[in-house]
This record gives C-alpha cells, structure tokens and sequence, in this order.
C-alpha cells in the first residue's frame, strides 16, 4: 500500500500498481488465517478466560502448573529435545556431506535414507514397540543369536532411562532424514568454486569444510534446527506409543488434557506454552546464527 | 465387430439405466456416531455386518462415525449449540449421558421406548431401563451392555494358588497366582491395560475400591482404602512392567507377554477368538467386601437437533431387535439387553467370555458398581484422579494416607461443585463427598 500511495503522489496512474504478487501470497495468507491465526487467537482466548463467566483469568495456567505431569512434561520435553535434535542435525549433516560426495550408488542410498519421512510418528512408535517389546524382533534375535536365554523387558518403568532410550532411538530413526534432504539442498546450492578455490589455496578436506561448506551452510543449518525444534516441542505419537504416560511430554500432555479429562482450557494453557517455547527457540535461532558482520553470505 | 457394438450399446443402456434408477430414488441415509465400535477391527464389523443388513432392509443409507470421547461429545455439543444438525441417532455409554442432558443435546426418548414395548417383540432387563431415566427423563434406549474381567492361559492355570478355586478367585489368590509365577519362571507376566488408554481406572475405582471398602468415593480416603492400596503396591510388584504401554489386553495375551489379564471383555475378545482352546476368562476377584465389578450400559439416543429423526428411530428399532443383539454379541462380545436375546446359546471364543460372565454376574458375593452420572461437563476427570491416584502410590512411592487425602481433596471439590449423587455401591447422597 504504501507503494500504491507514494506512487499516487507522485501523479502515476494507479493501473500500473503490480497487484500480482499481492495476488499470489493471498491464498497463503487466507490459508493462514484460517488454519493458523484464527484457531491460535481461538487457543489463547480459551486458556486465558473463565468458560461460564469469559472473564479473564490465570486459573487454567495454575491448574497446568500444579499437576501431577506438568513438571516431569516440562523436563522430558526438553531432555528429549536437548538430546534428539543436536543428534539429528549431526547425523544429517554427516549424510549429506556423504551423498554429496556422489560416491557409486549415491540415488539409492538417498532414497534408502529418506524413506521414513514418508511414515508417520505413530507408524514410527508402532515399529519400533514390534521391535522392543518383550517378544519383539530384538529378543528374538538376540535370543537365536545365543546371547541371552530370557528376553529382556526393554520398555519397563523402572529403567526410565531406557525408555528415553527407545525414544531418542525411534525419534532419530524417523526424523533424521529431514534434516538429511534440507541440508543436502542447501549443499547442492554451494557452487563447486567455492571447494575448489580452498583447494588452490592449499585447504584439506577438513579445513574446506569448516571454514567455507559450513558457514555457507548457514541458511539451511537454521531452518532445519528450526523446523526439528518445534516439531520436538510437539513430538508425542513416538511417546506415547513406546512409553504411555511414564514419559509424559508437553503435547501428550495437551492432548490428554483435551481428550481424557475434557477440559479444552487447561489444553489450550499447554498449546500457549507451547507455542511461547517454540517462538522463543526459533528467535534464539535466528539470533544466534545471524550472520556477523563481514561473513559472506549466498 | 457386431458383439462389441452390442456390448458398448448393452453398457450405455446399463449405464443410462442405473443413472436413472439412482436419480428416480434419493437414497436415504441416517448419520450414526458413537463413541464405541472406536477398535479398528469393532468399525470394521459395524461397517461391513452389523449395518448393511439394515441397508439391505430399509434402502437406507447408514453414515457411521465412531470417535474417541473428547471428539465425539464434542461434535454433539457443536451441534446442539448450533441449533441446527446432522447427527439422527448417536450410542454412548450411559455416563455420557448426563453431559448431554445438562446442555439440553438430546430428546426425551419415552415415546421411542412405548413404540418399541408396542411391537411386543423384545422386552428390556427393568434394571436397565431403571438406569436409562435420568432428570426427569428417558436418555436412551438401552442398546448393549458389557464387563470387565480377568482372561487367563490355561497353561498359567497351574500356577494358580494350590486347593483355591479360579472362579472364585479372591485378590489375595490373585497375588499369590503373580508370585507363583514369578517365582517358578523369574518373570511377571499379570497384566493390566495401564496405558494412557487403557481402563486400569476403570479397576480402581469400580472393581478394586467397592471389593476393598463397599464404595467407591465415600470410603476413598479410609483405613481399608489404605489397606487395598497397600495391596496394590504389592501386586503392582508381579505385574508386567510394560503394563503403563498397554491399552488392549488382547495382544499382551497372545504375544504370551502377559499369562493373566483384567480387561474390558471386547478388547481381550480377539484373543479368545483367535485361540479360544488356549484361554479361560474368569470372574473379577473377590475382596473383604465382595466381588464388585462395574456393569457398563450402552444407549442409543437421538439429538433434539437431529435432521431425520424418524429415520433414526428405524435404526434404534433394528439395533435394539433381539437378533441384532445376537449378531452384536457374536461379533464384538457386547452382551444382549434383552431376556429374549440372552437366551441364545453362544458358540466359540464367545462362549468362553459367556461363562466368565456368567460365573461373575452370579456369585454370591458378587454386586455392581456403576460409572458415575452427574458430573456434567467435568465427566472426564472423575477416573484420571484415581489413575494419579495409583501414579504417586505404586509408581512414585509416595506416602499412602497423605496422597489419599490429597487426592480426595480433589475428588471433594469435583462433586461438590457439580454437586453430582453417588453411584452405587455408595448410598445415593448428593453431593457424594468422600468421608
């Protein structure tokens, strides 16, 4: 608009405003409001105000705050996420660069890697409990392989850390390969000159990546730890699929709130907590790895 | 050249016809939601048996929506706040039903229940339709029931307590199975439906709380509720670890993770029909004060906003008709409510659930407990203060009196702000309080 006005101003016709790229993000923005803006004003409105009466209130945050899960939801939510997402971008990283190396068989690999991206969390958490449980596929063979003679309760209450275990396990199995397919673009973006100038300059392999693939890397390192951030934040299918409630995690904790006890406000506290994590991270984020002044940037 | 012409003629004649024949005649259709049926295998057999018969029938259209609790009630709720909707005949448990009465969801369905009397096809057991008329009117037509009970493999029978007997098991024979079994195998393999789904609430409060106090709020926080808490604790010590996962006791059973199960009878069911040679079910145990076990009661009712409300009336005839009883008994082990259906002789992994019921409904010392009405809109957080309940004493090892009347506090404040009665086995005080 502003635009529109100062060309206004200055006498041109108004026809000759380019309404077309206004035009093209508007279904996005239509989509957004109605599928994102309109139900998070709705979330906000709903922890925030006293059902019967509508008037403002803080009972539903202290309601959130003193139950029994809140505490332990908070701690294993960030356990989990401290734990899971340095593990994947790390491990993306890793075979990006290897794809990327465009060894012999290089497709097939790609496709190998990538394919639990097209299998939900909950498809992911019913695999790997098969795989697991007390009579699942790691007894067996562990069984036919002779080196234990009685299964091993793997998912049990009383080794919380194992439990953990099988989430981290099941989370890096399954959302790994996201992290692989955004850094592997962003690689793929990296004009070769770049490598081979550090080449010329006497750079080893090593040297080439840290100091020019990575800080290139830069953009995509961001989006890719922002998109595993909050999907961690709302990670629950894996959870409660291998662990019930004995890990309870912020979304669970929502979703149970929701579904079990009824009672939408209390939910809707846990999304506005959510959604005040996930903002906070991404803002962390983006501060962190702006880039310094003077770096290079694609 | 002539045969294909003949056929493509032949199929634009068909097509033509059947073009026709749909438009001549709008097919009718009744829109059924329910928060049962919710288990993959249950939709399958609504959707593919129990319905296309009544299709088949009346050339009505069945549109079948099964949902978790949250979802469904909801939808319902939506509806009747819009003044206006799409839902002609809805099925619930019958301590949904008071949720739907305090928003004013659902019509009276007395005139319903006299023209089905009037048919003089089926009666209904009287203490159904004595739980079916709630404030001021009749909620629902009584439509299937259900229970909740222990599944064994026969081979864990020998494990069980030397010169006891399993269809009169007590909690303490119970215990003393567990520890056999350990003892013998150096495994625990009692299992109970504790994950976040599953309805080990449901034991707590309406199996272990009536047999250990004779109540299930009023006694919630006395010396004897200490005792059964102490109780489980120990039996929580030969239980199966991987409990909190479970959520259908079926699969635990036939993975042989779990020799001894407590579970809803249509989700232990698909075991027995698998291999109804290889499980017995038994009664509920008994505790100090008898051997309570919840009756579940499913009803069928019809929305104040419904489009087609005559039409759903069709169905409640059809699904309350004594063979349909027998056809959903048969297929997902939900018990007749009517004498003239329960006669019919069961076959099969079905006979087996029969007998364990029938042992439960009528030992001696048995009686009922029912889920809790009143509750209105907070229905939904009467069981999970139990479950915590368990949480802080079992798992986390809490102090046994001083969580009891913390938790009671709650269970306090929940029915005096609904001021909601007692269910039975507790006197019908309103609001029940704990003592």
């Amino acid at each position: 608009m502003a635009i529109a006005d100062a060309e206004a101003l200055t006498g041109v016709t108004r026809a000759r405003v380019n309404w077309t790229p206004y035009l093209l993000v508007l279904p996005t923005l239509a989509f957004l409001s109605v599928f994102f803006i309109y139900p998070m004003a709705q979330a906000i409105s709903l922890a925030v105000t006293d059902p019967p009466t509508g008037a403002l209130t803080w009972a539903h945050f202290r309601r959130m705050s003193s139950d029994l899960y809140f505490g332990q939801a908070v701690r294993f939510t960030l356990i989990i996420t401290a734990i899971a997402v340095p593990l994947q971008v790390a491990l993306g990283l890793a075979i990006a660069l290897l794809v990327n190396t465009r060894f012999r068989g290089h497709t097939v690999f790609l496709y190998l890697t990538a394919l639990p991206i097209g299998i939900s969390d909950l498809a992911a958490g019913m695999i790997w409990l098969s795989i697991l449980t007390e009579r699942g596929y790691l007894n067996a063979a562990l069984q036919r392989l002779g080196l234990i003679e009685q299964p091993v309760v793997f998912l049990t209450l009383e080794r919380p850390e194992w439990l953990l275990a099988a989430i981290i396990l099941t989370e890096l199995w399954r959302a790994t390969a996201i992290v692989m397919v955004i850094l592997l673009a962003g690689l793929q973006l990296i004009p070769k000159d770049y490598a081979e100038t550090a080449a010329v300059f006497g750079a080893g392999r090593w040297q080439t990546a840290r100091h020019v693939i990575l800080p290139l890397l830069r953009p995509s390192l961001q989006t890719a730890l922002i998109i595993r951030t909050i999907l961690a934040f709302q990670l629950f299918a894996t959870v409660v699929t291998l662990a019930g409630r004995q890990i309870p995690v912020l979304a669970g904790e929502t979703y149970f709130w929701y579904s079990l006890y009824r009672s939408p406000s209390v939910a809707s506290a846990y999304a506005v907590l959510i959604l005040l994590l996930s903002a906070s991270i991404t803002w962390i984020y983006l501060y962190v790895l702006a880039p310094k002044a003077g770096e290079v940037r694609l | 050249m002539r045969s294909l012409r003949l056929a493509s003629l032949l199929g634009v004649t068909m097509l033509v016809f059947g073009a026709g024949a749909a438009l001549s005649a709008p097919a009718q259709e009744v829109v059924f939601t329910s928060n049962q049926f919710t288990p993959v295998t249950e939709q399958e057999w609504a959707r593919n048996t129990l319905l296309p018969k009544f299709t088949e029938e009346t050339g009505v259209r069945v549109q079948f929506t099964t949902e978790n609790e949250g979802p469904y009630v909801d939808r319902l709720l939506a509806e009747t706040k819009a003044g206006k909707g799409t839902i002609d005949v809805t099925g619930t448990l019958h301590g949904i039903f008071p949720v739907f009465i305090a928003s004013n969801a659902i019509a009276d369905m007395t005139a319903v229940q006299q023209r089905l009397d009037a048919r003089r096809d089926r009666t209904f057991f009287p203490d159904l339709l004595k739980v079916s008329k709630m404030e001021g009117i009749q909620a629902f037509v009584p439509w299937m029931q259900a229970t909740y009970l222990v599944a064994a493999r026969k081979d864990a029978l020998k494990y069980f307590p030397a010169g006891r007997d399993p269809m009169r098991m007590t909690y303490d024979d119970l215990l003393q199975w567990g520890e056999n079994v350990r003892q013998a195998t150096g495994q625990r393999r009692i299992g109970f439906p504790a994950g976040p789904r599953g309805l080990y609430g449901r034991f707590l409060h309406g199996y272990a709380y009536p047999s250990f106090t004779g109540s299930q709020v009023k006694r919630f926080k006395s010396a004897e509720a200490v005792e059964m808490w102490r109780y489980l604790r120990r039996l929580w010590g030969v239980t199966h670890p991987s409990s909190f996962t479970y959520e259908f006791m079926a699969q635990p059973l036939l993975l042989g993770e779990v020799w001894v199960a407590w579970d809803h009878i249509a989700r232990i069911l698909p075991a027995l029909q698998e291999r109804p040679n290889d499980f017995v079910v038994l009664p509920s145990p008994a505790g100090p004060k008898g051997r309570s076990f919840l009756s579940v009661i499913v009803g069928l009712a019809i929305p104040k906003t419904a489009d087609n409300p005559d039409l759903g009336e069709r169905l409640i005839e059809y699904l309350t008709r004594p063979s349909t009883q027998v056809m959903t008994a048969q297929g997902v082990a939900f018990f007749p409510v009517s004498p003239e259906a329960a006669k019919a002789a069961p076959t099969g992994g079905l006979k087996v659930v029969a007998d364990g019921v029938s042992a439960q409904a009528g030992a001696p010392d048995g009686h009922t407990a029912l889920l809790p009405v009143g509750l209105g809109a907070r229905t939904g957080e009467f069981v999970p203060l139990y479950v915590d309940t368990f949480r802080r004493i079992a798992i986390q090892g809490e102090d046994i009196p001083r969580v009891l009347v913390d938790q009671g506090a709650k269970l306090d404040e929940l029915y005096r702000a609904t001021n909601a009665p007692c269910a039975p086995p507790d006197p019908p005080q309103r609001p029940c309080v704990p003592d």
